[in-house]
């Protein structure tokens, strides 16, 4: 006979819940019912002649034990449930309490996988998974110019392109141009920042708006633009001390005067990409103009038209540049590149960011491997106390229930410290974090990581509770018969544990070699100067104050005789920029004597702008000819030094001084070869150098430069000498930029150090992990064959028979984890090519090494079991128990 | 413990509790009372397994249980019919009555 549901089970579990909440007054309730039953079968009694006495009693008896139907009243009510749970946890907690090493190991292990686990993926999270912070950010690209022949993909756009695709382009409603430029804030202190200047529908474009003031209008921009500025919320707390009256102000920028009409909202974050990594003013186009002579210079945002997909976009930006191509010279062989702006921002940490992730997630499995093994073994351990639970009367329900509760304890406890964990660790990791990963800010535990933890808790937890369930009840726990304790249960799962584990760690510790090996070769690599007691700072001439050339190179030359003259000084020079610092010109320079625009004979070529100690001051080697003299002439024809791969691309082989090149540079210039030197990295260690052109700073001047000095001792003594020498030429200009040549060029390896330094983290906790993990299966397994071992003991077996048993238990299981490590490791480092560098994935010397590692883990791990072993005297064997 | 005869018993009281609460509201005692004089003293009701009935029949909604005063000014806890313990009980007493006529076809079978 069923029964039908005849109310809903929200109704039900409602109604259980109060019993809970009213318990006390339930009980009372019931109470009173039954002693009032049996009232009135005393009284019916009486009133048949039975005395009270006898009456009391035979009704009482009659009834049976109050407290057995309270109970069975309790139980039809379903209160059983609540009760019971409340009882399990107090019965867990107080088990726990009595083993607090196992339930440390446990608790240790589980919070470390969760903690690693969510600390990553808070950065996954923050960093690729959280959307941009701007209106539909999925409609937003970057547009680039794009040149296949010569290798370039995202190129920056030329004016006249930016308004060629404004004009001719229906696939967006709005574009915007922005470069960086840098501007100095006079009063004091003297500031020197890097402003950005923006098309006026910039920050309309983004769906931004000003939080105080006005945005740019079209207007702005006319007429050669209106000096007005819009400032960052951070520029305007820290320099002008959060000023309400802000608007309307007028600001001195390079002796000019400039009007703020805005101010942006401190939760405005500009997208950060390219040269745009600074954003603390912005500037109409058309203010404090330089002639731009530098072609292609701009950064190009753009929204799509709803319902035109990016494909669609791309299709007729080619067929406008196309168009474009063929109606300018300079133009031909250029397309564009149409990328997401979320790609654009994120785009080249989003593979480390996955391998990083992908590691700590093997090391979560690990964890929860080894706490499911850890709790197995400690019901194992239990088994006497189970079997005489189940000879009292608890039912196998009952034990499984328990044991359940007890592994949500363990893992309810051990996911609250790894969340804490967690949180910690991801605040000390944004900390961390190289100054060039982009949405760093953003990353913290926040509500999709806590869920993400919660989810991989309450899986793992369900996963080694069923596990501990099924694995730990053994046929011991059915029967007290302790000779059965002895008798050997199956051993695959050991195996199976001590396989896995060595796997994994196999796999990690191939990925994290891979990085330290590309981390090596990668530092190794000569850049062609030499960084040791070398520092730079950079200096800019305000026009009003240096209005004429020979003012500006008296000061320069002023500032190089006061600095060369302090003392630890040994030389010093000036360059337009230094090694491994920004936004610097390139262009294609030929030999004039067959001009040409084909690659081959016109290599993109980078172009730096220098002086005669150059060289000297950077340790860069002169191979052929000369460079520049001291006394370079400021007219005339120029000269001009070659790197050596130029000289190769050009004449191979040839000698080329006294060769004339021909570089598309102010038009085109032409320039006499009188010195070759050797390659140097202009923009970072991993690039491989381009040709480069150095010309003298003496004749073509500028008013804004490096100044790169080298010393003896350290950075700071040295750029302390050098403010001192800028101040005593001119104190109102400040040294912005200062830096040791050391540390710009680390910054570069910055990441790839972070992601080389976690990958060995998790790669040394996975070798912990699995030296636990077949620590623990092997000495389960000697303890529980203690009987065998004693047998064979007395039966004479030789003395190194026995631990030989134990390592080969250890090596059979890890030569088969090695094999499926090695070859799942063989397939994910593919992935990995975008981050090596120098070593190949297949690099068989990590490989090797690592598979040796592991072979010793697993003996390492089977030492101590392997004597315990040993030391089982052959009584064991004679024993009746 | 799944043990037939139990879950027969008590299929059988919740159709004798609800029959007796079917003529009015009544408390535990004066239930146990009614289906023994119903059945005319044929039928007493194990005291044991009446108050964990009364409460699973409440539990599903078929009685519903109030707080009441009885005549000698005692705190008593009433139990009454619902609508759904109405219907409830029409189904029963038919799958009674098709039962009964089953197991008396069984037992004159010749």
């Amino acid at each position: 006979m069923s029964n039908p549901l005849t109310t809903s089970v929200f109704a039900r579990i409602a109604r259980r819940l109060s019993y809970r909440l009213n318990r006390d007054r339930i009980e009372r309730a019931m109470d009173d019912e039954m002693r009032h039953h049996v009232d009135c079968e005393i009284a019916e009694r009486v009133a048949n002649g039975v005395s009270e006495d006898e009456a009391r009693r035979s009704a009482l008896r009659d009834f049976g034990g109050i407290e057995r139907h309270k109970e069975d009243g309790r139980d039809a009510r379903g209160m059983r449930p609540f009760d019971d749970f409340a009882r399990d946890v107090r019965y867990s907690l107080r088990v726990l309490g009595k083993n607090r090493g196992f339930a440390s190991a446990v608790v240790l292990t589980f919070a470390l996988g969760i903690g690693c686990s969510c600390a990553i993926f808070s950065l996954v999270n923050g960093i690729l998974l959280r959307p941009l912070p701007y209106s539909h950010p999925d409609e937003l690209v970057a547009l680039w110019e794009r040149n296949v022949v010569r290798g370039v993909d995202r190129n920056v756009v030329s004016e006249a392109n930016f308004a060629a695709w404004r004009t001719r382009s229906r696939s967006f409603t709005a574009m915007a141009a922005l470069t960086p430029i840098p501007v100095t804030l006079d009063g004091s202190p003297v500031e020197r920042i890097s402003a950005a200047q923006v098309s006026p529908s910039y920050f309309k474009l983004l769906g931004a708006h000003p939080a105080i003031g006005r945005d740019f209008t079209v207007d702005d921009e006319a007429n050669g633009g209106t000096n007005v500025a819009i400032l960052s919320d951070a520029l305007w707390r820290s320099r002008f001390g959060a000023d309400s009256s802000i608007i309307g102000r007028s600001i001195s920028m390079d002796g000019q005067s400039f009007t703020v009409i805005g101010v942006m909202p401190a939760s405005f974050q500009p997208p950060s990409y390219g040269w745009m990594t600074e954003h603390p003013m912005w500037l109409p186009f058309g203010a404090n103009d330089r002639k731009h002579d530098w072609g292609r210079f701009l950064h190009v945002i753009a929204r799509r038209r709803p319902g035109v997909s990016i494909e669609q976009a791309r299709a007729e930006l080619a067929g406008i540049s196309d168009g474009l191509a063929r109606e300018v010279v300079a133009d031909k062989g250029w397309s564009t590149s149409v990328i997401p702006l979320s790609e654009q921002i994120v785009g080249d940490v989003r593979t480390p960011l996955v391998v990083v992730f992908a590691a700590v997630l093997l090391l979560l499995v690990m964890s929860v491997v080894n706490v499911a093994n850890l709790i197995v073994a400690f019901t194992r351990r239990r088994q006497h106390e189970l079997a005489l639970r189940r000879a009292i009367g608890a039912s196998w329900g009952r034990l499984l229930r328990q044991q359940l509760v007890l592994s949500g304890t363990l893992g309810v406890i051990g996911a609250s410290v790894g969340l804490g964990i967690a949180a910690a660790s991801t605040r000390i990791l944004v900390t961390l974090m190289p100054p060039d990963v982009p949405r760093v800010a953003g990353a913290q535990v926040d509500s999709r990581v806590l869920a993400f933890g919660l989810a991989v808790a309450f899986a793992s937890t369900i996963l080694f509770g069923c596990a501990s369930a099924l694995r730990g009840f053994g046929p011991q726990a059915k029967t007290l018969d302790l000779v059965a304790a002895n008798r050997a249960t199956p051993r695959l799962s050991g195996a199976g544990l001590i396989a896995t584990e060595v796997a994994i760690g196999l796999v990690l510790s191939v990925i994290a070699s891979l990085m330290i090996r590309s981390l090596v070769k990668l530092r190794s690599v000569d850049i062609g100067f030499e960084t040791t007691s070398v520092i730079a700072g950079r200096v800019s001439l305000p026009t009003s104050k240096y209005q004429s050339v020979e003012q500006g190179r008296a000061f320069f030359n002023e500032l190089l005789l006061k600095i060369r003259a302090s003392p630890g000084v040994e030389s010093a020079s000036i360059a337009t920029t230094r090694p491994f610092a920004c936004c610097a010109p390139s262009t294609t320079v030929s030999d004039a004597a067959r001009p040409s625009t084909k690659l081959a004979d016109a290599p993109t070529t980078d172009v730096r702008f220098v002086d005669d100690a150059y060289f000297a001051t950077l340790r860069i080697p002169v191979l052929s000819g000369a460079t520049f003299s001291a006394i370079e002439s400021p007219d005339g024809p120029a000269r001009v030094v070659i790197s050596r791969s130029f000289a190769k691309a050009m004449w191979n082989g040839e000698n080329p001084i006294g060769r004339t090149v021909a570089i598309k540079l102010f038009g085109t210039t032409k320039a006499v070869v009188i010195g070759v030197v050797g390659d140097i990295h202009l923009a970072d260690a991993r690039t491989p150098p381009r040709p480069t052109v150095f010309l003298s700073t003496v004749r073509f001047p500028s008013t804004e430069r490096d100044i790169i000095v080298r010393g003896s001792g350290d950075a700071g003594p040295l750029l302390a000498a050098l403010r001192q020498a800028l101040a005593s030429v001119d104190p109102t200009i400040p040294l912005f930029r200062q830096t040791s040549l050391e540390s710009a060029v680390a910054t570069t390896f910055a990441r790839d150090r972070l992601t080389t330094i976690l990958l060995s983290a998790f790669a040394t906790l996975s070798l912990l992990l699995a030296a636990v993990g077949v620590y623990g299966v092997l000495s389960a397994d000697v303890s529980r064959r203690r009987r065998e071992i004693g047998i064979r003991i007395a039966l004479g077996a030789r003395a190194s028979s026995v631990p030989n048993m134990v390592l080969r238990r250890a090596l059979k299981p890890a030569a088969i984890g090695i094999a499926v490590g090695l070859a799942v490791a063989l397939l994910l480092a593919r992935f990995m090519s975008a981050l090596v560098y120098g070593v190949g994935v297949n690099d068989p010397a990590s490989f090797v090494a690592v598979t040796v590692v592991l072979l010793a883990v697993a003996v390492v791990a089977a030492i101590i079991p392997a004597i315990r072993a040993t030391r089982v005297s052959p009584l064991e064997a004679i024993r009746a128990e | 413990m799944a043990d037939p005869n139990v879950e027969l018993l008590q299929g059988t009281l919740d159709l004798l509790i609800l029959k007796a609460l079917s003529l009015g509201p009544l408390h535990g005692w004066a239930i146990a009372k009614r289906i023994q004089q119903m059945s005319r003293e044929v039928l007493t009701v194990n005291q044991g397994s009446l108050y964990p009935a009364l409460y699973r029949l409440v539990e599903r909604g078929l009685i519903s249980s109030e707080p009441g005063v009885s005549p000698e000014g005692r705190k008593i806890t009433l139990y009454k019919q619902t609508a759904a313990g109405k219907r409830q009980l029409a189904d029963r007493i038919e799958s009674w009555e098709a039962f009964a006529a089953a197991m008396r076809n069984v037992i004159r079978y010749v």
